[in-house]
């Protein structure tokens, strides 16, 4: 009996067991995502979307960008102007600008930051010092104003673009880093790692690596207080566990999710579902130091035998767009064009115009995971179907690239993502290749492809001098048009992000990179 | 006693010492390069030719082994490329979250796995030791991060029992860190209604993760009641008139612990293989999480860490086992 009874008490027991309410307070947003391999908050090496994105809330750079790439919005610089030569440009501070500590954002601040970043020397520190090499290109003018000069003459959306780029040039306070300094580390780079020396919207209060990054609004911030008061990252790597935490109330907003629970979202009213191409492009390449991919024709066949299709509304289950040029929709100067679709007649047709009637045997690298490998063993079947005998060879990242980067692979499907947000963080990647050796200025996807062409690349090294915004355009698109025709690429698609949340958040404005999210604007009704 | 227990100790030093020559050599032979996996894909060459100096990977294989070894003997396990943290800090950091879910789990299963196995072997064939087994097998065969969200499914989402994920609710802070066991800090912080939910939060991955060892322990401790059940001491016992259950849990039961504590060293091991899938599914921001992300990057001084700190627990985990025979079984002499 008393066995019976303790039973029943304990049924009653777990009943009773949901006394604590997961309900998140409306003063508190809770956003999931899969925070990731890499941590860092130290402004100066961030170098992915997560920790960007954490940065981009709590640093200010001198730009910001509002819901478009397409028009730089001032930030900490109220205005700038360049010089007629396009070699000076010099940025006029918001006078009472405010970072975390209460000391005033001043040239001197922007002057150090820039100098600090420099010195760090960080890998992400190539995007400025590529047009910014040293220090001594910046220089203060008087309290608010700074005048950066750069190598050559660049265009404004290309110098707003770099000067946007979260972590290298946020602005940092050097009352702060002196303060954290130690005699081994004199840029506070440790401290950093885990603190903040920021004006941005929101102060960071807490980085529990592996679970969560709290932040809490800045009161004194000089666009006004953001509009919800604590604002938390929660690091949640499982997706389906993801989907069922927002189902369930315990986050408001969940940024990696599978299509399959997007759809499921969409569906239901209580949710709503956020979608924008994002800055990656999903393509195969072709090895055109290789045969048979050094003849023209051939890589022109490859680009109609594949059923791109398929891949976008069969394998991403329509979480992508199809895209075929190098320059993702959403970035200035993109070239919508995609004349390459499944045609197997047209395929044949050009193989055998190339030498090989009967196709060639070929190897395809991808990672053992989704979607690469899914739309590798896709192009397999298409590239069979005209004749071309294709061996999928499954190998993990960092072993993938190494190879690609030695240039060893015949076939890849990769991606690869944006850097800052301009048409020129693509050209030199995808075009820039006139030699094929070590001694290549630029050794990126042409070159591992070991696709040269000279005339290609001195136009590329026009684009970066165009001062004129609209002939810089112009001439992205012209060389996306080579690349379409000619080059290595056969590019498939830009992945949608897909983001969801409860319907009672407003204000939340996806961009083509979850880098550049602000959440500043977001609250709960 | 003493001399065994250095001599046993000097031997796990041996032991370690070859997992974490084995571990590092075997690293470094994947033709793959952790910068390449830690950079974004479009980093350009100049910039991974950078951290390879930083991390000194560009050093002959047989100097960084030095290098690596010197550092151990100074209690520095090295940098984690990832985290950029010394491995030594980012063990000590994450590990209070794994240690309190393994307790947990290992409780669970313990209990559930002694009373399954102890109720099968006297009710044998009955209907409780069939679905006992079936339970258990169960248990077993499936793997952690399925189990898991199945649980979340079931008791969180369609029942609304337990919370789905993470040591504490999503939207709060975590205490002040003293111990760097949450559980423990918030003790010390006095936030006693915090302790209850985070005990409410370690009951589904807690089960998760005790469910798996629970099979092992069900068949060991039943086939071993079985043989002891018929032995002639139990039969003197009942006929000394001693009530069931005093001849089961008193007589019986400490002689057929005796392999189940084995097992149960054993599931040390199976706890951190678990722990690994079962923190991913559950958030759970413990040495397991940090394990995945390690080996996916490649991360060597991460991964030598922490193939060293799981030898170390195994090794200590049977040293235990062993210790506890003299104490069950006083005719086993250590010598």
């Amino acid at each position: 009996m008393s066995q019976k009874l303790l039973l029943i008490g304990a049924l009653f027991a777990m009943c009773a067991l949901p006394v604590f309410s997961q309900a998140i307070p409306k003063d508190t947003l809770v956003v999931g995502l899969d925070i990731g391999i890499i941590v860092d908050l130290e402004p100066a090496r961030v170098y992915e979307d997560a920790s960007n994105l954490v940065i981009w809330q709590i640093y200010d750079n001198l730009i910001t960008f509002n819901g478009t790439f397409n028009v730089l919005s001032p930030g900490l610089a109220e205005s700038w102007d360049a010089s007629a030569d396009g070699l000076t440009w010099t940025f006029h501070l918001r006078k009472g600008a405010k970072f975390h500590s209460g000391n005033e954002v001043t040239a001197d601040a922007v002057v150090f930051s820039f100098t600090r970043a420099l010195a760090l020397n960080f890998a992400p520190i190539w995007m400025l010092k590529q047009y910014v090499p040293s220090s001594e290109n910046i220089k203060k003018i008087d309290k608010y104003t700074v005048a950066i000069t750069t190598t050559v003459p660049l265009s404004e959306g290309l110098m707003g673009a770099i000067m946007g780029v979260q972590g290298i040039c946020s602005i940092i306070d050097p009352a702060v880093v002196a303060a954290h300094k130690t005699a081994s580390d004199p840029w506070a780079n440790k401290w950093l790692q885990f603190h903040d020396a920021g004006s941005g919207p929101y102060k960071l209060i807490e980085w529990a690596p592996n679970d969560r990054v709290i932040m809490q609004r800045f009161n004194d911030y000089w666009g006004g207080p953001a509009k919800t008061k604590n604002l938390i990252f929660l690091d949640i790597p499982e997706v389906e566990q993801q989907a069922l935490s927002l189902e369930s109330g315990s986050i408001d907003i969940a940024l990696n999710l599978l299509p399959s629970a997007i759809e499921k979202f969409k569906t239901e009213k209580s949710f709503k579902v956020y979608e924008i191409p994002g800055w990656h492009i999903r393509y195969l390449a072709m090895n055109a130091g290789m045969k048979p991919f050094d003849n023209p024709l051939v890589r022109e066949a490859v680009k109609y035998a594949i059923d791109y299709n398929a891949i976008v509304n069969g394998i991403v289950k329509g979480a992508a767009v199809i895209g075929e040029t190098f320059i993702p929709v959403g970035i200035p100067g993109h070239l919508d064009a995609t004349p390459y679709h499944k045609d197997i007649q047209k395929a044949k047709d050009l193989l055998a115009q190339a030498g090989y009637p009967n196709g060639f045997t070929t190897q395809i690298l991808c990672t053992p995971t989704f979607p690469g490998r899914d739309i590798a063993i896709e192009v397999q079947q298409d590239l069979a179907a005209v004749g071309i005998k294709a061996d999928v060879v499954q190998l993990v990242a960092a072993q993938m690239y190494t190879l690609y980067r030695a240039q060893k692979q015949e076939m890849i499907v990769a991606d690869w993502g944006v850097d800052y947000a301009s048409g020129d963080s693509l050209v030199k990647p995808f075009a820039h290749c006139c030699s094929t050796g070590p001694d290549a200025p630029v050794r990126q996807l042409a070159w591992r492809n070991m696709y040269s062409n000279c005339k290609l690349t001195a136009l590329v090294d026009k684009t970066e001098t165009e001062l004129n915004e609209a002939k810089r355009l112009d001439m992205y698109k012209q060389i996306q048009q080579t690349i379409l025709n000619d080059g290595p690429f056969a590019i498939m698609y830009y992945p949608l992000n897909q983001y969801a949340a409860k319907a009672s958040v407003k204000g939340f404005v996806p961009m083509n990179s979850l880098s550049f999210v602000k959440f500043d604007g977001v609250y709960k009704e | 006693m003493i001399s065994y227990i250095i001599r046993r100790l000097v031997w796990m030093i041996f032991v370690i010492f070859g997992v974490m020559t084995i571990t590092f050599f075997l690293a470094r032979v994947i033709p793959a390069d952790p910068v390449a996996a830690v950079l974004p894909s479009n980093a350009p060459p100049e910039a991974i030719a950078k951290l390879r100096a930083e991390m000194g990977l560009d050093k002959p294989i047989w100097v960084q082994y030095g290098i690596y070894i010197n550092g151990v003997l100074h209690g520095n396990l090295g940098t984690s490329i990832r985290t950029r943290q010394p491995v030594l800090n980012d063990l000590l950091r994450y590990f209070p979250a794994t240690a309190e879910l393994a307790v947990a789990a290992s409780i669970i299963g313990i209990i559930i796995g002694i009373t399954l196995g102890l109720l099968s072997a006297v009710k044998q064939g009955s209907i409780l030791d069939h679905s006992g087994r079936v339970f258990s097998i169960w248990g077993l065969s499936m793997p952690a991060f399925f189990t898991g969200l199945m649980l979340v499914i079931l008791f969180s989402h369609i029942l609304h029992w337990f919370p789905q994920m993470g040591e504490m609710p999503s939207y709060l802070r975590r205490p002040p860190r003293v111990t760097g066991f949450l559980i423990m800090d918030t003790m010390i912080a006095g936030n006693w209604s915090l302790v209850l939910n985070e005990l409410w939060h370690l009951a589904l991955p807690a089960f998760t993760l005790g469910w798996l060892s629970t099979a092992s322990i069900v068949r060991i401790m039943r086939s071993s009641m079985l043989e002891v059940l018929p032995e002639e001491y139990i039969k003197t016992a009942r006929m000394k008139g001693l009530r069931e259950s005093t001849v089961i849990l008193k007589h019986a039961l400490k002689n057929a612990m005796l392999p189940t504590i084995t097992i149960m060293g054993l599931q040390v091991a199976s706890l951190l293989n678990g722990a690994v899938l079962t923190e991913t599914v559950f958030s759970w921001p413990g040495i397991g999480r940090y394990a995945t992300a390690s080996f996916l990057s490649i991360d060597f001084s991460a991964v030598v860490g922490v193939t060293i700190f799981m030898a170390l627990l195994y090794s200590s985990a049977n040293l235990i086992v062993d210790l506890l025979y003299g104490y069950l079984n006083p005719k086993i002499r250590y010598t």
